[in-house]
């Protein structure tokens, strides 16, 4: 159903928490997430000219770099992309078919594939690029929160997340219950100062992003050189003359 | 954003055939139908409905599920592309109706109330197609307070455009419609020119910075996640060189709606009104998919802004 | 589903493989696993599709056309046997060191080698040569460990972490986990790297350094802190050679070595009883200062006085190094007073007591949370041995070595200084190596030369061109058999490594070398067998190629006597089980070689009346015994599969392998998991365990005293000594102390002609040349750039997309740039290995990979500049023979865009062609 739903109290809002300060742009999180998602509930996640000159197919992660530059403090940042399980979520109301919805419980977004007519409209409303048509099953295709495995029963409870979040080797994606305020991912937001991406185009995403940190290792000053030549300076000389253990 | 064929095809027939069904219903409501009319409007409502259903059956053509195409008139409640579905076929019973009934019953008031239907529903469907664009927020070209009143003007220019054409080769002459489709026409071409100026003006939706959480830095894109063009920069990384559009503007501005300006004051003389009239059609008809091509073509989609692009 | 490990790099990460009617369904990292802790890279997420990629190969092939053509012809493994072992049952009969055998990443050394060794061939190596030989031996001849995959930083306590030169390593989870778990605690990471990307991109401070000047700073840290006194002594006598007395008598044959007393005993001088004693002895107050009198009435001097004269001195400032590095001064001061503050004002301490091996308690572990982890941008330089030498020493000083919050020892290092044996030579002609091929010279007499001194291995290592190359000399292989012609090499036999392509310098060169014919048609290198499970560029010259399984497909011993999966918590092994049957007619490689091994009845592979021992590589992995109950496996052992580490061979292994997950991992007790070097309690169980053959404490060489005795050699004092033409060379890099110099191509180059660095990195979903052919991998990068730091770009006028040649003194290549502000401003990088060679890997023939992607390996070559008479050398560090991959220098020139877009050099395609092996010919 194409209607957002209203929020339920204590209705969960699952999401992924990212961190640009630690993610070092690995790739593993997407290649999971398509590893995983191709042949589960999903289906498979085309390839196209899979040896040829244009390789392509569908994604639901993908992870961009980039440089930013902040008060004359360059860096490179990797940024991560995946649906964002907006809370208004444009992608949804447009849908002509009811095949994108959003769940009330827990506020995944996801597209019913039987349903889709591949037109393609909720693509063209959402922001982040955050969806991908299938070219060959023609429905519309998105990261599902690996809904398949964070409710699996038959998975152990520390197994029940994301596939990205499972895998991602520096520890950069954390999932949880964004609608807990105790929840640990709250609390990273809340402690680190999680973003929203776009955050003026109104879509209240889910997902938010931690954003990249300078040191926390206060400097300690630099004491100032002994004169020219003199490397082996009177700290040096004291020090060595103090008497050893072996 | 990618100017699919489909999509060009269909707004632009779905606006003449809505157009001309507009002015039909319009006439009709306001009682100022000819006596000659049951032809001219058997005709009108038929050659509108090809027009409409051509536009239809292109963006079926869009779709890449068509034997589920019905589901998309479920979502009514949220969707405007459902809304679109729904209007487009209710549509039709009601034009139907609308003929049947002048026909039968001349100029009664059910053939006004009819008319009147027509009018609104025809124009209601354009408006629904029109808020398809218009509601996307992240296209700025299409998300502003012009995307929907530019359709209704361009609905009824091509819409009369269309009906003078059909009234000359049916009575020989324009009559009135040639200078409503001339003031339509000027009506157009301000409304263009004003759409460019706005969009040329706007700031861009969002900075890269913005898009990728760290908004008070300035960014430039360095790796993206792949090499071959991908869906989302077939669809939304579409970019057309200034230079190519600007000639493409002159273009439309000139075929689309100067030409067939002057051809209709031509036609209203009357000087050769067959000749003008349809050569103003057909200029109408080029101009507006040039100028549906840009409306895509010109539109950009902030997602590719996390491939540098500029939106 | 299974467990088994991961193969998609040689990271050993635990893999849980999931099966779905058969087929690959998902592979997931396995929890349990100490490795990988459940995490899996973007390359391990992927192995489904290389378990179906296009480009494997599917049956033996025997060449029908010329070599490099492509054209082979289908031949069943019988044949394919029988050519193998009648070629080299021939050799084995005139001079086995005429079959060379080199590898790759295979983690099978420990079988190779002792193939190679029983075979009776000097004539092997594996990976590290061409790889990272300058910090295996700069480690392992300063700590008795290295940085590489045989040492990590302590995750858990570090404050301060200093990374050089690392794009990815061979840890590529284990460092990422790591990088996290700083990160969360809120560590400081500094990364000291030309490229600012990936593990750089997280730091939190970059330093640009432009490449090859590591050493300058790292000695100009070492400057401040001599200059500001802050500095470890405590830890420098207790476990360094600092206090040990250098004999200070020039032009004596034992100047710069180490004085000892009649015993054998290294001396030094304690301060308390104003007497020479043995350096080791406990209770003594050893000066570090001074200049003391030897009993024969010559001078000594403590090691750490000859350091603290020279880095004291004002050419190791910052000031006077800042330039040349690309970091300014005041920078280089406040990170030298930062690593201070943090080493010895927030020391680490663990409520853990421990006895050291001088026998003396410590109730707590203290330690320095500085830790320091270096790779391949310090190593692929012709003076990275000094550089690593000297951040070893810098550890040192901080007493940053095992100790909690610093670098550690993963088992089953430490080991003895140098390590245990020598490289292996024939005891009989004929006869099986008395060691195994690869080994620590401890001196000239260890070296592989003639009488005249000139090289007896094919690729020159442990002869005087490059006395300590403990890994060989991979990148020199194929060009040193094309220039020695067939005398001295018949078969050239190569396995998992793409050495006619991403491994070569100069590929174009290499691939005509081995094409090559003399007057009568004969190939310079007579015969070359490849054994490969893809089809890579090398590949297509080979004469016979033997097709291996891919990684889900077979057994595979990931051992202790290789590159084991250790870790600072203690030693551990695993194995690799066959998931999947193979659908073509391969076989796995091991079972290959030990059946080889048992056809040519080598000693250990065969009984006394030739008939094979083994099997399979399973079979051989669970009874072959290398020492007295020291196999593969470490774990398991015994007739009950108790025993860790050594025990009787026990026949349930590979179940009790199985049930654990693939792996067995021993936690050592919490009291020797730091100060391993002189930890008694651990040097006691490593000995227990087999890991090491004596438990005396691993005294930590600041000052190297082999160096010298090679430098004596070449000043005329020992023997053999090097070659005339050497011997300046040999006096001038072998100074037991850190040194710093222009790596030598540069050194020889035009810099005004070619004013950039050129350098590679790794891109972490690709590994080598192994990615290209996955079908997900390729959609990340199936094309490369050249990058270029935004100045210079504008400088020159090009923008991103544009094209440029790139030319160096070897050549010229052809390729399109991107800019960027995150590079130090001369120099220029790429990904590694994207280019491939058109027609390899099955790939279509308009791939990117061909046509868009490049290699920078085209422009390098595998010789430096001749100067005077001499041959000129190969492209190396004198001292190991690392190969200098990184020492390029380039210039840069705009270009119009080509017609069609292609870069350059190309070859023309030679993708196989197979015939069809005849009905029922297998
Ligand atoms: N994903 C992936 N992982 C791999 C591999 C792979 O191909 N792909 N290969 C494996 C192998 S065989 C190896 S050897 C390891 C190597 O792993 P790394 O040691 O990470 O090797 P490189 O990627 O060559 O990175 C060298 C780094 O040094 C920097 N550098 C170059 N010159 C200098 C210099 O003078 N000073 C400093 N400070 N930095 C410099 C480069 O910018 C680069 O970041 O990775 C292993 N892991
Ligand atoms: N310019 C430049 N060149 C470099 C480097 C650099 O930094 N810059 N780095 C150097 C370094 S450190 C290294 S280690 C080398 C690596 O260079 P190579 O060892 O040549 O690297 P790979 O491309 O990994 O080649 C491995 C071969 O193993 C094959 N293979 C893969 N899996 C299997 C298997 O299961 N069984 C068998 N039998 N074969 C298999 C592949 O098909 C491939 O042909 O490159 C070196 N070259
Ligand atoms: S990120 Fe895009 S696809 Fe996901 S919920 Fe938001 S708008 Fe929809
Ligand atoms: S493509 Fe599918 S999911 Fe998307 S709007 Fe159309 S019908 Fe809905
Ligand atoms: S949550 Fe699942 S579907 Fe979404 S990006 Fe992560 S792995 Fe992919
Ligand atoms: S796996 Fe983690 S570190 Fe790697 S790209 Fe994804 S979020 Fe970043
Ligand atoms: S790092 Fe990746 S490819 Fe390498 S072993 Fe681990 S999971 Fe496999
Ligand atoms: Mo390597």
């Amino acid at each position: 159903m194409t209607m957002l739903p209203e929020r339920a109290p204590g209705a969960k809002k699952l999401g992924l928490v990212i961190d640009l300060d630690t993610c070092v742009g690995c790739h593993a999180c997407a290649v999971n997430c398509k590893e995983w998602n191709t042949g589960g509930e999903a289906g498979i996640l085309p390839d196209y000219d899979k040896y040829g000159p244009q390789p392509d197919g569908v994604w639901f992660n993908r992870i961009h770099s980039y440089e930013t530059e902040e008060g004359g403090c360059s860096r490179t940042v990797n940024v991560p992309r995946s649906c964002l399980h907006c809370e208004d979520a444009l992608c949804v109301t447009v849908c002509p078919t009811g095949a994108s919805y959003k769940r009330v419980e827990d506020g995944i977004v996801l597209v019913d594939t039987d349903k889709c007519i591949g037109c393609q409209l909720c693509a063209w409303a959402c922001p982040y690029g955050a969806r991908e048509l299938d070219e060959k099953a023609g429905v519309m295709r998105k990261c599902t929160l690996c809904i398949d495995r964070i409710h699996d029963e038959n998975l152990p409870p520390a197994e029940r997340e994301p596939a990205c979040v499972a895998t991602c080797p520096s520890r950069a994606r954390h999932f949880g219950d964004l609608a807990d305020p105790e929840s640990e991912v709250s609390k990273l937001v809340k402690a680190r100062g999680g973003l929203d991406l776009l955050s003026d185009l109104g879509y209240r995403p889910t997902n938010k992003y931690l954003p990249p940190r300078r040191a926390t290792v206060p400097s300690a000053p630099a004491p100032p050189p002994s004169p020219a030549g003199k490397g082996l300076g009177a700290a040096l000389l004291k020090l060595l003359d103090k008497a050893l253990s072996r | 954003m990618r100017p699919a064929a489909s999509i060009l095809l269909l707004t632009t027939a779905t606006g003449f055939g809505f157009g001309l069904l507009a002015w039909l219903g319009a006439y009709a409501a306001l009682g100022l139908l000819p006596p000659e009319a049951p032809v001219l409007l058997a005709a009108g409502i038929t050659v509108s409905l090809i027009f409409a259903s051509l536009g239809l059956a292109a963006s079926v053509f869009h779709l890449e599920r068509k034997e589920r195409a019905w589901r998309a008139f479920t979502q009514w409640r949220s969707s405007w592309l459902s809304r679109e579905g729904v209007a487009a076929v209710l549509i039709y019973p009601v034009a139907i109706a609308f003929g049947v009934c002048f026909w039968r019953d001349g100029q009664s008031l059910c053939t006004r109330l009819l008319g009147a239907a027509t009018l609104i529903g025809s124009l209601g469907t354009v408006y629904c197609t029109a808020m398809i664009y218009a509601s996307l927020k992240p296209i700025r070209q299409w998300h502003n307070a012009h995307t929907a009143p530019d359709y209704l003007l361009y609905a009824l220019f091509s819409g009369a455009v269309l009906f003078a054409a059909l009234r000359t080769v049916l009575l020989g002459a324009p009559g009135p419609m040639a200078s409503v489709a001339a003031v339509m026409a000027a009506a157009a071409f301000a409304a263009k020119r004003a759409y460019w100026r706005h969009i040329d003006g706007q700031a861009p939706l969002a900075t890269l910075a913005a898009a990728i959480g760290t908004p008070n830095a300035t960014a430039k894109a360095l790796d993206a996640p792949h090499f071959s063009e991908n869906f989302i920069l077939r669809q939304m990384g579409f970019a057309i060189a200034r230079r190519h559009a600007a000639r493409l503007r002159h273009l439309a501005l000139g075929v689309g709606f100067a030409l067939p300006l002057l051809l209709e004051v031509l036609a209203g003389v009357p000087i050769a009104p067959l000749t003008t009239t349809l050569l103003a059609l057909a200029c109408a008809a080029l101009g507006l998919l040039i100028e549906r091509w840009l409306f895509f073509g010109e539109a950009t989609h902030v997602a590719a802004l996390y491939y540098g692009r500029p939106v | 589903m299974a467990r088994t490990t991961c193969y998609m790099c040689a990271c050993r990460c635990g893999i849980k493989v999931h099966l779905q009617d058969g087929k690959l369904r998902y592979i997931e990292g396995n929890r349990e696993h100490p490795i990988n802790r459940g995490v899996l890279c973007a390359k391990g997420s992927a192995g489904i599709m290389t378990a179906i990629s296009p480009a494997r190969l599917s049956t033996p092939l025997r060449r029908i056309g010329p070599r490099g053509s492509g054209s082979f012809e289908a031949i069943s493994w019988d044949e394919a046997m029988r050519i193998a072992t009648d070629r080299l049952a021939a050799i084995r009969a005139s001079d086995p060191s005429r079959l060379a055998f080199y590898t790759g990443r295979d983690q099978s050394q420990s079988l190779t080698g002792h193939f190679a060794r029983m075979f009776g061939t000097i004539n092997f190596a594996a990976h590290g040569g061409f790889c990272s030989v300058n910090m295996a031996a700069a480690g392992l001849y300063s700590v008795g460990g290295a940085f590489w995959e045989f040492g990590e930083p302590d995750w858990e306590h570090a404050k301060l972490f200093l990374l050089f030169g690392v794009a990815e390593d061979h840890d590529s989870n284990p460092i990422k986990l790591g990088l996290g778990r700083l990160k969360a605690r809120g560590a400081k990471i500094i990364s000291i790297n030309p490229v600012r990307t990936g593990y750089s991109a997280i730091a939190d401070e970059f330093l640009a350094i432009t490449p090859g000047t590591d050493g300058l700073l790292v000695l100009a840290l070492i400057h401040c802190l001599l200059e500001a006194g802050r500095i470890d002594t405590e830890f420098l006598i207790r476990y360094t050679n600092a206090h040990h007395l250098v004999i200070d008598a020039p032009g004596a044959p034992d100047h710069g070595l180490i004085a000892r007393d009649a015993a054998g005993r290294e001396l030094c001088f304690d301060r308390a009883s104003r007497a020479l004693v043995a350096a080791q002895s406990v209770g003594t107050d050893p000066a570090l200062s001074g200049r003391i009198m030897l009993p024969d009435g010559r001078y000594a001097r403590p090691a750490f006085a000859l350091l603290a004269e020279r880095y004291g001195d004002a050419q190791h400032s910052p000031e006077a190094v800042a330039a040349r590095c690309g970091i300014d001064a005041p920078t280089i001061r406040r990170i030298a007073a930062e690593i201070a503050e943090i080493a010895f004002n927030q020391p680490v301490v663990l409520d853990q007591p421990w006895t050291d091996t001088a026998g003396r308690h410590h109730a707590t572990m203290t330690g320095r949370p500085v830790a320091l982890h270096a790779m391949r941008g310090v190593s692929a330089h012709s003076n990275g041995f000094h550089t690593c030498r000297a951040i070893h020493v810098l550890q040192m000083l901080l007493g940053a070595v095992d100790t909690p919050g610093s670098w550690r020892y993963k088992s089953p290092y430490p080991k003895p200084i140098p390590c245990a044996s020598a490289p292996g030579r024939p005891r009989v002609p004929g006869g099986p190596l008395d060691a195994p091929p690869l080994g620590c010279p401890r001196g000239p007499e260890d070296l592989l030369v003639d009488e005249a001194g000139e090289p007896l291995r094919l690729d020159r290592a442990f002869s005087w061109e490059a006395p300590l190359a403990i890994h060989g000399l991979m990148h020199m292989v194929i060009a040193r058999a094309y220039e020695s012609g067939p005398e001295k090499i018949d078969t050239l036999f190569l396995f998992m490594s793409n050495m006619a392509w991403n491994s070569a310098m100069n590929p174009g060169e290499t691939t005509r070398m081995l094409a090559e014919c003399d007057e009568e048609g004969n190939y310079r290198i007579p015969f070359v067998i490849v054994a490969d499970a893809f089809a890579s560029e090398t590949v297509a010259y080979a004469d016979l190629v033997l097709p291996d399984t891919t990684y889900l497909e077979r057994h595979d011993c990931i051992s202790l006597l290789d590159r084991p999966i250790g870790s600072a918590h203690g030693p551990g092994d695993a194995i690799r089980v066959p998931v999947l049957k193979p659908d073509r007619d391969v076989r796995p490689f091991q079972d290959v070689l030990i059946d080889l091994a048992g056809r040519l009845g080598l000693g250990d592979f065969a009984d006394d009346q030739g008939r094979p021992l083994y099997s399979s590589y399973a079979d051989y992995m669970v009874r072959h015994e290398r020492k007295h109950g020291v196999g593969p496996l470490a774990g398991f052992r015994g007739e009950n599969g108790l025993a860790s580490g050594k025990g009787t061979p026990n026949p349930r292994q590979l179940e009790r392998y199985i049930e654990n997950g693939g792996f067995w991992r021993y936690e050592l007790p919490h009291e020797q998991l730091y100060f391993k070097h002189a930890n008694r309690a651990y040097l006691a169980g490593a000995r227990a365990m087999g890991l090491i053959d004596d438990d005396a404490p691993i005294v930590l060489q600041l000052y190297v005293e082999t160096l010298q005795r090679f430098r004596l050699a070449a000043e005329g004092h020992a023997v053999p000594r090097p070659p005339e033409r050497l011997r300046e060379r040999i006096i001038r890099y072998f100074d037991p102390l850190p040194i710093w110099y222009v790596p030598l191509e540069e050194a020889m180059t035009d810099r005004a002609r070619f004013p950039l660095h050129a350098i590679t990195q790794r891109p972490m979903a690709m590994y080598h040349s192994w990615g290209s052919h996955n079908a997900w991998l390729r959609q990340i990068l199936s094309e490369n750039r050249l990058y270029v730091h935004q100045d210079l770009a504008s400088e020159l006028g090009v923008a991103d997309e544009d094209w440029v040649w790139v030319r160096s003194r070897n050549g010229s290549l052809r390729c399109q740039i991107r800019t960027m502000r995150g590079v130090n401003r001369d120099t220029v990088w790429t990904w590694n290995a994207i280019g491939k060679r058109a027609g390899a890997w099955a790939l279509k023939h308009d791939a990117p990979e061909f046509r868009r992607g490049f290699l920078l390996n085209h422009i390098i070559s595998e010789y430096l500049p001749k100067h005077g008479d001499d041959a000129p050398h190969s492209n190396s560090d004198p001292i190991t023979g690392q190969a200098a991959w990184f020492d390029l220098t380039v210039s840069l020139e705009p270009c119009a865009a080509p017609s069609p877009e292609d870069t350059s050099p190309r070859w023309g395609a030679n993708p196989l062609h197979i015939r069809k092996a005849p009905e029922g010919a297998r």
